[in-house]
């Protein structure tokens, strides 16, 4: 946590607890989305406790404090986020992860119903720098976050759709150029995070219309640009057609309400 | 592999130190060992990052990795990274 930082502070849960806050998975055309700064969140050796071996290890992977610092915050964050749409403790949700449909490779991260148990949410997670955003749907739905910094990001241009590329090279503005490159790569990206594809498949497969923002419908999901944190850019699709409306369960000014 | 390999591999190491410690804006990144998995969580990149990385490779030194490797083994590591990209770049070289 740096010093001089207003973010305000909360600590992650003690798993086990019961859960006091209950939310509706949302329905029809609905994403719930969770934004924190993870510079805010204070983690517990009990909070901790509730990641599985799987995250332990990848937290331990880390070379620097602070990666492992936001790696862990975004992890017990999201477990407590879901334990307040099923009731489930945050230590016992039953995460796994579904085969990409590209190349069968372990892919999306999900929650998988028990037995007899009613329909669990759909989530995505994604961060970059300090920023975590979490979103909750009742249908498959994905989400990413990059920062928006001074740096060139002009190579990436390759990467984008051709007819996307075409309207970032006609802009006339070199940093204009960078944020429609970086919001074509954020929506390009929460789609393919929606439907479970990797991006390792390449994220130009289909066309996300940096000239518009909201309305927009690429590889059978619908996608739109989210309101991010100053210097980053963010996007959240939704599978099916029709509309998509993100409502905003936490922002990154307030502590969870959780 | 020859004693100006090994300089390659490690200018090449150190090159690619400095384009992650400017994309990114971390310092530290200048220092990390060339045993760091750089696509696993050992430094946190985020995917925008690390296909700059792999883009950059590809205008400076002319090496498409993730086209030419198949197998992607060279991203296994920092390390792993530089030395093919040393070995695609040396015309007598090669594996």
């Amino acid at each position: 946590m740096p010093s001089g930082s207003t973010v305000p502070q909360y600590e992650t849960a003690v798993p086990g607890n019961a859960v006091s806050v209950r939310n509706a998975v949302p329905s029809s055309d609905m994403v719930d989305v969770w934004w924190f700064d993870t510079r805010a969140v204070a983690v517990t050796p009990a909070g901790l406790a509730g990641l599985d071996r799987g995250e332990r290890s990848r937290a331990e992977a880390f070379l620097f404090p602070a990666d492992r610092h936001r790696y862990q915050a975004a992890h017990v964050m999201l477990r407590q986020v879901l334990a307040s749409y099923t009731g489930t403790a945050p230590g016992q949700l039953p995460l796994g992860r579904e085969p990409c449909p590209r190349c069968g490779a372990p892919g999306k991260p999900v929650l998988r119903p028990g037995p007899g148990a009613p329909a669990v949410p759909s989530f995505s997670l994604a961060h970059s720098g300090d920023m975590v955003v979490i979103t909750v749907a009742g249908r498959p739905a994905g989400a990413d976050v990059e920062r928006d910094g001074d740096r060139c990001v002009c190579p990436l241009a390759g990467d984008l759709h051709p007819a996307d590329a075409a309207w970032v090279a006609g802009l006339g503005d070199e940093r204009e150029r960078h944020r429609a490159i970086i919001d074509c790569w954020v929506r390009a990206e929460a789609v393919l995070k929606c439907t479970g594809q990797g991006i390792g498949h390449g994220l130009g497969g289909f066309p996300v219309r940096p000239d518009r923002s909201t309305g927009l419908s690429a590889n059978g999901c619908m996608v739109r640009e989210l309101a991010a944190p100053p210097a980053y850019r963010a996007a959240v699709a939704l599978a099916g057609t029709g509309g998509l409306t993100p409502r905003v369960a936490a922002s990154w000014t307030s502590p969870l309400p959780l | 592999m020859t004693p100006s390999g090994r300089a390659d591999v490690a200018a090449i190491t150190d090159d690619l130190r400095a384009f992650l410690a400017s994309a990114t804006g971390r310092d530290e990144l200048r220092r990390i060992p060339p045993g760091t998995a750089l696509f696993g969580p050992a430094v946190g990149l985020d995917s925008l990052t690390g296909t700059l990385l792999l883009r950059e490779i590809q205008r400076r030194f002319g090496v498409d990795v993730a086209g030419e490797d198949l197998n992607l083994d060279s991203l296994a590591t920092l390390g792993t990274l530089a030395t093919f990209v040393a070995q695609r770049t040396r015309p007598e070289g090669g594996p």
